[in-house]
């Protein structure tokens, strides 16, 4: 365009980076209050618009580490201890279960395949919410709310569709003429996979797993429904019940907000290229 | 011999099917038996003690006296309890049903006599009875009593495993010999079919529960009709060509039937159910025709389905048009090509998206709460009064639209990020050459290449939105009166926060999948039609 060999009209070149600091003002603003309101005392939300901390104190963090719940057991660190041990299995559940499914539609011919393929895009696009009645009465009906297995089960289920597409656009890249060599030398279906296709796959495995390990690790009704039990409960519901209608201390939440989001954020970055790619591939192929 | 292997095989699948059957109707028939012998036994003590008759044996029964004050603490109401010839209190510590005893008279005086089993899953029973027999036990003269009997705890009867395996072997047998007697036509190997899986049906006879007698020959009926249109040999073929690749799909398939096609099925079925206190009466079309018809409330009613469906579709209207336009202005600032730290712009532009969901709309909850919320601070600095925000309708509404679209552009930007990346510089080149004004070129270059990309997007985004839970529920939680509810949250409310009404939530439900199939069906090819073939 005429911009690129002339450079901007220092009019618009004022106005685009204006408007781009509002708006990055407007973007971070929440982000700052949060973290102002977990260095400063008190548990009101806000008393000043300023999202800079008129003092500074650890206390909010102190209390969220040693909260100790009916038993005696430090809260949070029994909640970190059931999410990171549901967001992990969740990962290896969702990533083993969707790694051989997408092998299978991304290298075999049967019929189905289309309907498999659609079938897995469809439930990636209708919220586990909708499932949740029903799960609800099943769990209780086989006692299992309350139960670390039961909130995995739930969670591997939302993470597969998306691992699924994400690992056979994945595999459809990959070349297949190792795979051919590899059968000519008398390697099994098996073998190929695990010695060929999965090395191979790390960097999209990884990704996979990380997706996973957010899905569990950022899901908030299921596990607040599921798990009336305070000492099962997960990080997003001990940080919800900081602040019910009845007694809020946004002190505590701030605390707890910034521990816990800070790992998925980083995950975030790290995964947001492939997380467009994913979500979007779906769409368009289906 | 052949014809044998394949006999066995296909009636392995229809045994397997039988078994299954016979097993589902076996639970639910010993159950319901279990409990009725239960609660028979303890009305028939309590009636007997009522009778001032001795118990009977293996059930604790006694007669229970009117609440009367206690002695050392006149201000406690205590009952006394006459059994095997000797009159004491009921205490916490006292006996092993004691509680149970004092509860269960408590519930009689409220609401009547009863029997039923204990809910606690130990198969024990209690039976309340009014009794004329008057005795001074717990007071100073005679009254009347009542007459409370709770059974020893019962276990269903075992599964029958050799009864089964007996049936398995004779079926097993009856259809391999249809197979043997059979000549070409195979006419009697179906027979042999038939009458195998029949005899699997033999238990369900005994229990009387002709449904599932009625559907194991059912079974055993529709497999000889696909032996006969050959279809189980082509299904094994089928099979046995793609096993490999079926290998392994299995584990993600069954994971997936189980766990999203089960429940969800499950949810149908009970959206003909109402549901009241732990117990499911089928009421045919009933829950739909009163979502429907909106329960006879107003339009204007926050309970009426049709108000909230009017909402969602604001809602989710509302936020993708925001989403969209915002994203694609972002992205076209962050595509002009003298922009310094491009990098640096993305990265804090996706920082909402990164932000757990239900953090960010607590967040804003506590930004648009109190006088005092930051948001009413930053609008008293402008100038502004602060406003109630979650006491009038529009302006609740309105916190709910400004948090969603705070934390969903960003994925609308980074996707019209890419599609103006793969714009080739050369198009606008070529244009500006000819001539194109700035507005022709966005009209005529831009727009078409974002289209593509942006039509999948809009299309996810309008799901997402539709049914995004955690912002209207923690964010307005419905205020002002569930007027803010959308359809997921309103579900929601039905099953967990309006005493349980399971059936309206699953038919609720029901109604959501509805409304977004047929969006993703009719809704998708409006998007996909406007795109340039």
């Amino acid at each position: 365009m005429s911009t690129t060999r002339r450079g901007p009209n220092p009019a618009l070149l004022v106005l685009t980076y204006v408007g781009l600091i509002v708006l990055c003002g407007i973007v971070l603003y929440p982000v700052m209050l949060v973290c102002k309101k977990a260095f400063e005392p008190g548990s009101q939300f806000a008393l000043s618009a300023s999202p800079v901390p008129t003092a500074v104190t650890l206390d909010h963090f102190r209390e969220l580490f040693t909260t100790r719940g009916g038993g005696g057991e430090l809260l949070f660190l029994r909640h970190a201890a059931n999410s990171i041990v549901v967001a992990l299995l969740t990962t290896v559940v969702g990533v083993s279960l969707s790694c051989t499914a997408a092998y299978a539609l991304s290298r075999f011919k049967f019929p189905g395949r289309k309907t498999g393929l659609t079938m897995f895009l469809v439930v990636q696009m209708f919220p586990a919410t909708l499932l949740l009645l029903p799960l609800y009465v099943i769990l209780n009906k086989l006692g299992l709310l309350n139960s670390i297995a039961g909130l995995v089960l739930v969670y591997s289920t939302t993470a597969i569709p998306f691992c699924v597409w994400t690992l056979k656009g994945y595999f459809d890249s990959l070349p297949r003429e190792l795979e051919e060599a590899a059968r000519i030398d008398g390697a099994s279906p098996w073998m190929i996979f695990r010695k060929i296709i999965l090395p191979l796959s790390r960097p999209a495995l990884s990704v996979t797993a990380l997706f996973s390990f957010m899905t569990a690790w950022n899901e908030f009704i299921m596990a607040s429904t599921f798990m009336t039990n305070q000492t099962k409960y997960t990080l997003p519901v001990l940080i919800q019940s900081s602040v019910t209608e009845f007694s809020a201390d946004w002190g505590l939440f701030a605390a707890g907000a910034v521990v816990t989001s800070v790992p998925v954020m980083i995950a975030f970055y790290v995964l947001q290229k492939y997380l467009v790619g994913g979500l979007t591939a779906g769409a368009v192929k289906g | 011999m052949i014809t044998v292997v394949r006999q066995l095989r296909d009636f392995a699948f229809g045994a397997a099917l039988a078994i299954l059957i016979a097993t589902v109707a076996f639970v639910a028939v010993r159950n319901k038996e279990l409990a009725a012998r239960q609660i028979d036994l303890a009305t028939r003590a309590a009636s007997e003690v009522a009778a001032a008759r001795g118990p009977l044996p293996s059930v604790d029964a006694g007669l229970v006296s009117q609440p009367s004050p206690s002695v050392k603490r006149p201000y406690l109401r205590v009952r006394h309890v006459y059994r095997h010839g000797a009159c004491r209190q009921l205490t916490a510590s006292g006996g092993v049903n004691d509680k149970l005893f004092y509860d269960a008279i408590n519930r009689a005086e409220r609401t009547g006599v009863f029997a039923e089993l204990v809910r606690d899953g130990s198969g024990r029973a209690i039976a309340v009875t009014s009794s004329e027999v008057m005795t001074s036990c717990g007071a100073t003269e005679p009254t009347p009593m009542w007459a409370v009997a709770v059974t020893a705890p019962a276990r269903p009867a075992p599964y029958p495993f050799l009864v089964i395996i007996g049936l398995l072997g004779l079926g097993i047998a009856l259809s391999a010999a249809g197979a043997l007697l059979s000549g070409a036509d195979g006419r009697a190997a179906r027979a042999g079919t038939v009458v195998g899986i029949a005899v699997l049906a033999i238990p369900c006879v005994l229990w009387q529960a002709w449904v599932a007698t009625i559907a194991i020959v059912l079974v055993g009926g529709s497999l000889a009709l696909l032996q006969r249109a050959q279809l189980t040999d082509r299904l094994a073929t089928g099979i046995r060509i793609h096993r490999t690749a079926l290998g392994f799909l299995a584990p993600a398939a069954i994971s997936m039937i189980v766990l999203v096609a089960a429940p969800f099925v499950i949810g149908l079925v009970l959206g003909f159910y109402d549901h009241h206190h732990g117990t499911w009466t089928f009421v045919g079309l009933h829950n739909f025709g009163e979502i429907l018809s909106g329960g006879g409330r107003p339009l204007d009613d926050p309970l009426n389905f049709w108000f909230i469906l009017g909402v969602t579709v604001l809602w989710t209207v509302a936020n993708v048009a925001f989403h969209v336009t915002i994203g694609v202005a972002l992205a076209l600032l962050l595509s002009r090509p003298w922009l310094r730290a491009k990098g640096v712009w993305r990265m804090l532009f996706i920082l909402p998206w990164a932000v757990p969901n239900y953090i960010t709309a607590l967040i804003w909850k506590g930004m648009f709460t109190g006088e005092y919320g930051a948001v009413n601070s930053l609008l008293e600095a402008a100038g502004l009064d602060g406003v109630s925000w979650f006491s009038s309708w529009a302006t609740s509404f309105s916190a709910n639209v400004i948090t969603n679209t705070w934390l969903g552009f960003p994925f609308m930007m980074v996707v019209a990020l890419g599609a103006l990346e793969s714009i080739p510089k050369e198009l606008y080149e070529a244009a500006s050459v000819d001539g194109a004004s700035a507005w022709q070129r966005f009209r005529h270059i831009t727009m078409p290449h974002l289209r593509p990309a942006l039509g999948p997007a809009v299309a996810l985004g309008s799901i997402w939105t539709f049914n995004m839970f955690n912002v209207i529920y923690l964010v307005s939680a419905g205020q002002p009166g569930g007027a803010t509810n959308i359809l997921v949250t309103d579900a929601y409310r039905w099953a967990f926060e309006r005493g349980e009404r399971y059936g309206m939530a699953a038919a609720y439900a029901t109604i959501i999948f509805g409304i977004l199939l047929l969006w993703t069906v009719f809704g998708t090819r409006i998007v996909r039609s406007k795109e340039p073939s």
